[in-house]
Parts: structure tokens; C-alpha cells; sequence
């Protein structure tokens, strides 16, 4: 008897599946509650809230010193911009003009971080893409020649503590920027070394490319700021749009990548803004002029007059935005953080629908979110 | 807590409108100036007005307010504040906008209610969510007005002057409290 094949009408259902708060590549505690058929998402709802650690509620409940310190942890690969943003605010309401010295030794530091925390995302996003032959410690080498060189000017390797209101806090000694000098050198000859192994590389091409296409619309709808944003055509970058610090004496441009403003655009801009910021430490050793670091006496009891103020700062990620609130009193009032990877995250639930499972972490991981900065 | 932190005080006289009171007062929309944060204007508005002035703010040419950096919730004493802190990605325009709520026009037990701007902004939906969660003001229209950092069935406002924390470590004083 002949086999007949017969058209089996198969009814599908839609099915919910958990991306649980502990996963690899999630980088922090991100839960996203996946609405699937078949193998294409339907629906995500990120349930964020595992990291919250009630950092606006100890704005309210420790003294201006004492929060300092607190908020490098806020976003933990970019702590240099954390405490810049609390900074520059306070400096606003309290009416301190920073020292120039001051301002470049904080732009250099932070080009520092920033080069630190692309680095980071990078040897990161490859093992998410699931390239486990141990890519990272490429760029995690270059990371451990900075992760010294900030150890030794602010005493940690990660929650600096280093840029305080009114200033830095510790003044290198002369041979510091030599290395430095030295580390710039290098680096461009290392990213060119990393390129060749990812820029180009089919595998790494064929999940990139045309993936998580983001929209001009649909990001400024969500307030997308940083390296994402600038992938889909819009030149928004703080440092040339509402210059701050010393970057108005500074030679750079404003790095859009905008092909297609996919998840590819998005690997090349950072790949780009290191280079940028490799050149951008070399113009500050070259122009730092002598001076003093601080313009305010850190002490215990120390106060910010009334008033209230919101500054923001380009950090890896985005604008980092701090909103506060003084009464001159010993504590703050209000201290609200406007943070990049809060906002940023908000447009997956656009971008994952209808693509495949498999995107997710390519579109999530090029969003470069960090989970603490998210939940605070 | 700090129970006696008062919110900076505002100018006595009321304040000229600037140039976004006065390109909302001839779309006949009312505002109040309030004094500037460090430079920027800063104006309140009626909860009723807020999404008929934001549509305006953000779709019109010359004040093309359309990225939206933050929706903030803030509890000073006497009122809740809905602080929204408006860009423009093109223009080189900055505005804040605060609607005021005071809290004696709040009934008891129930939330203060600011119409929710994340129908037509999505920026703010989950901001308006954390604000909710934080301060407690209830925006209407939300369509899916849920705590956001803190779990689902979290009791209190963690940002309200008068919160409780439900263990306060600090102050324990308990030696057979497990640390």
C-alpha cells in the first residue's frame, strides 16, 4: 500500500519561556519573559528590579561625602562618569569653578574608562555570540594595562572614588603619564588586531548584519541616547552638542555609524570611539597645564547650597543624566539618575519582535546594557 | 529620615514667562514660572494641561522638545512634584516641567493622579513606572502602571518623606538580629 502523505493541519500555540535572572550572557540579573511561536519572538517583557539596591533612597539618607562614594557602583564598568555626573551638578548649584587641571586629568581618566568599558563589551559580546575560543583575553589584556594605570592614580581598580566635587582627588606623579603615554602607543596596533579577527569574519557577519535594525523614529520615541543613537542617524553626542569639562579645546568628531543602524553599525562605532578616545587621552597629556585639583575641601560635613540642577555627561552607554535637589542641609534632598542603560534597555521590547531566538543576545548584547545601572 | 529637609524656596513675585510660557500661553495653554535650575526654565503646569503642552512642545518646529531625559517624582512637603526634563535631539533647547500636586488635595489612602504621557511619549512608560513605584503618584492611562524595581507586591513608597524602612539595619540595636 502506498504511503499517502497527507496535509496534517499542526495547531501551534504560542509558548511562554522564561529567560531567567541567571544567565550568561544577560550581563547582570535581567529577566525577559519571551512570548514565542515557534522559533520567532512575539513579545518580551523585561522584569527588571533584581539588582535594585535603593540608590536614590540613600541619596536622601546619606551625607554629600558619603554618596560619593556610593554612586560608582551605580554603573560599575563606567564609574568615572557616575561620580562626573554628581559632580558636575553639584558644582552647578554650589557655584565651584573646577580647576583646569583638574578638568583635564577628569576627561583623561574617564577616555580612560570609557576605552576600559568598550573593551569589556567587546570581549563580552563575543562569548555571547557564542565565540568561546577565548577571545576575551585579547582585550582583556589591554583592559588590565588600564585597570593599572587607574589603580595606581585613584587606589581601585573599578569604583574609582577619583572624581569628586570640586575636583580629583590625587595628583599622578610625572612618570604615571608616561605609561600612559605609552599604553596610546600601542592600543591602536591592539584594536587593529581585533578587528581582523572580528570586523570581517563571516560568522560573526551573518549574525550582525541587518539584525535589530533600529529606526530613527523609534528611538528618539524612546529616548535612546549613546553609541545606539548614533547608529541610526542622529549625531547626539554630549561632548560636541552641549559641551562640558575642556572638550571644547579638544579635537574629535562625533562618531555616527549609520549603514543600515544595525546591530553591526553598532560593533563598528565602538570599535571607532575607542580609536577616538586613544587620540583623545594623547591631546590631554600633551596640553595638561599645572595647577591645583580641587576647588572644595572634601570633609565630612560637607555642604551644597540650595537649589536644583540636573547635569549629564557622554558616558560608554549613553547620557547619564543626575537631577538634584538641595536645601543646603548636611544631607541631599532629592538625587535623581537619569541613567543610559534604564532608557536604552526600554527599546527591546521593539527591536526582539519578530526575530528569531537567537538575535536576542546579539541585539541585547549590542545595546551594551549594564544591569545595575538599569535597576540603581 | 531627615523629617525637617525643606524643599529650596521660591520667588515670592511671580516670574515673567520665558520663551516656552510664552509660546505655551499662545496655544493657550497657562503656566506658572517657577525659579530657574541653574539657567534652565523651569515653569509648572496644571495636570490637566500636561499632555496637550507636551504634544505641543514636541511636535512644533521652532521648539522641537522631542527627547525626553527623564520623568522624575519628587516628594517635597507641602506637594508631589512630576518633574519632566525635556531635550531636543536637533535644537539646543532645554526645559523643565513640573507638575505640582499638593498633597492636602490628595484624599486620604488614595495616590496622586497626573495624566500619563507614555501613549504617545513611550520614553515615559517606564519612567511613570518608577515613579509610581519610588513616590507613589498614579499616573492614569498607563497601560501597564506595575512596580518596576522594587517586587509586585511591595507595600509603601520608598521615596516618600515619611517612609518606614521594614527592617532598618542601621539603627538595629537588637544583637540577636541576623546580619
Amino acid at each position: 500500500m502506498a504511503t499517502e502523505l497527507q496535509n496534517v493541519d499542526l495547531k501551534t500555540d504560542e509558548m511562554i519561556i522564561n529567560m531567567g535572572p541567571q544567565h550568561p550572557a544577560t550581563h547582570g540579573v535581567l529577566r525577559l519573559i519571551l512570548t514565542l511561536d515557534g522559533e520567532m519572538v512575539r513579545h518580551v517583557e523585561p522584569i527588571l528590579g533584581h539588582l535594585h539596591r535603593a540608590q536614590e533612597w540613600q541619596g536622601q539618607n546619606r551625607t554629600w561625602f558619603q554618596y560619593q562614594a556610593l554612586i560608582d557602583r551605580v554603573d560599575y564598568l563606567s564609574g568615572m562618569f557616575t561620580s562626573w555626573a554628581m559632580a558636575r551638578s553639584c558644582e552647578q548649584l554650589d557655584g565651584i569653578t573646577v580647576p583646569r587641571r583638574a578638568e583635564y586629568l577628569r576627561v583623561l581618566v574617564s577616555e580612560m574608562n570609557r576605552i576600559t568599558s568598550h573593551l569589556l563589551w567587546l570581549g563580552t559580546y563575543l562569548i555571547d555570540l557564542g565565540a568561546m575560543f577565548g577571545f576575551p583575553f585579547y582585550p582583556f589584556r589591554e583592559r588590565e594595562k588600564l585597570l593599572d594605570l587607574l589603580e595606581e592614580i585613584a587606589g581601585q581598580r573599578m569604583m574609582f572614588n577619583y572624581i569628586r566635587i570640586g575636583g580629583v582627588q590625587r595628583d599622578p606623579k610625572a612618570d604615571w603619564f608616561q605609561r600612559v603615554k605609552k599604553f596610546t602607543d600601542e592600543f591602536p596596533q591592539r584594536i587593529d588586531e581585533y578587528e581582523a579577527i572580528v570586523t570581517e569574519n563571516p560568522i560573526f557577519l551573518k549574525r550582525t548584519k541587518g539584525v535589530g535594525i533600529l529606526k530613527q523614529s523609534v528611538a528618539k520615541d524612546y529616548g535612546v541616547t549613546g553609541p545606539c543613537i548614533r547608529c541610526s542617524g542622529i549625531p547626539l553626542d554630549l561632548r560636541r552638542t552641549k559641551p562640558y569639562s575642556v572638550f571644547p579645546e579638544l579635537k574629535f568628531d562625533v562618531i555616527t555609524y549609520d549603514k543600515e543602524g544595525d546591530t553591526w553599525d553598532r560593533y563598528m562605532a565602538r570599535i571607532l570611539e575607542m580609536r577616538q578616545s586613544n587620540e583623545i587621552i594623547k591631546q590631554c597629556l600633551d596640553m595638561m597645564p599645572e595647577g591645583e585639583i580641587m576647588a572644595k575641601k572634601q570633609m565630612a560635613g560637607m555642604r551644597i547650597k540650595a537649589g536644583e540642577g540636573f547635569a549629564a555627561v557622554e558616558s560608554p552607554r549613553g547620557i547619564l543624566g543626575c537631577y538634584v535637589t538641595s536645601t543646603g542641609g548636611e544631607k541631599p534632598f532629592r538625587f535623581r539618575w537619569r541613567n543610559p542603560s534604564f532608557c536604552n534597555l526600554s527599546v527591546l521590547s521593539e527591536l526582539l519582535v519578530d526575530s528569531p531566538i537567537a538575535d536576542i543576545m546579539a541585539i541585547f548584547g549590542s545595546i551594551d546594557v549594564i544591569l545595575p545601572d538599569v535597576d540603581r | 529620615m531627615t523629617h525637617d529637609a525643606k524643599p529650596p524656596a521660591q520667588p515670592e513675585a511671580p516670574l515673567e514667562p520665558g520663551q516656552y510660557g510664552q509660546f505655551l500661553k499662545e496655544h493657550g495653554i497657562a503656566t506658572t514660572r517657577l525659579a530657574d535650575s541653574c539657567g534652565i526654565e523651569t515653569i509648572a503646569i496644571q495636570a490637566e494641561h500636561l499632555p496637550s503642552a507636551l504634544k505641543l512642545l514636541r511636535n512644533s518646529q521652532e521648539v522641537k522638545l522631542d527627547l525626553l531625559i527623564t520623568v522624575s517624582g519628587v516628594d517635597n512637603n507641602e506637594t508631589f512634584d512630576s518633574v519632566y526634563h525635556l531635550w531636543s535631539y536637533s535644537h539646543n533647547n532645554e526645559l523643565v516641567l513640573k507638575v505640582m500636586i499638593k498633597k492636602t488635595d490628595v484624599p486620604e489612602g488614595k495616590l496622586p493622579m497626573v495624566p500619563s504621557i507614555s501613549n504617545f511619549w513611550s520614553a515615559a512608560n517606564w519612567h511613570e513606572r518608577e515613579t509610581y513605584d519610588l513616590v507613589g503618584i498614579r499616573y492614569s492611562g498607563h497601560p501597564y502602571l506595575r512596580r518596576i524595581l522594587n517586587p509586585w507586591d511591595w507595600e509603601g513608597h520608598p521615596l516618600r518623606r515619611d517612609y518606614k524602612q521594614p527592617v532598618d539595619g542601621l539603627n538595629d540595636k537588637n544583637p540577636h538580629s541576623f546580619r
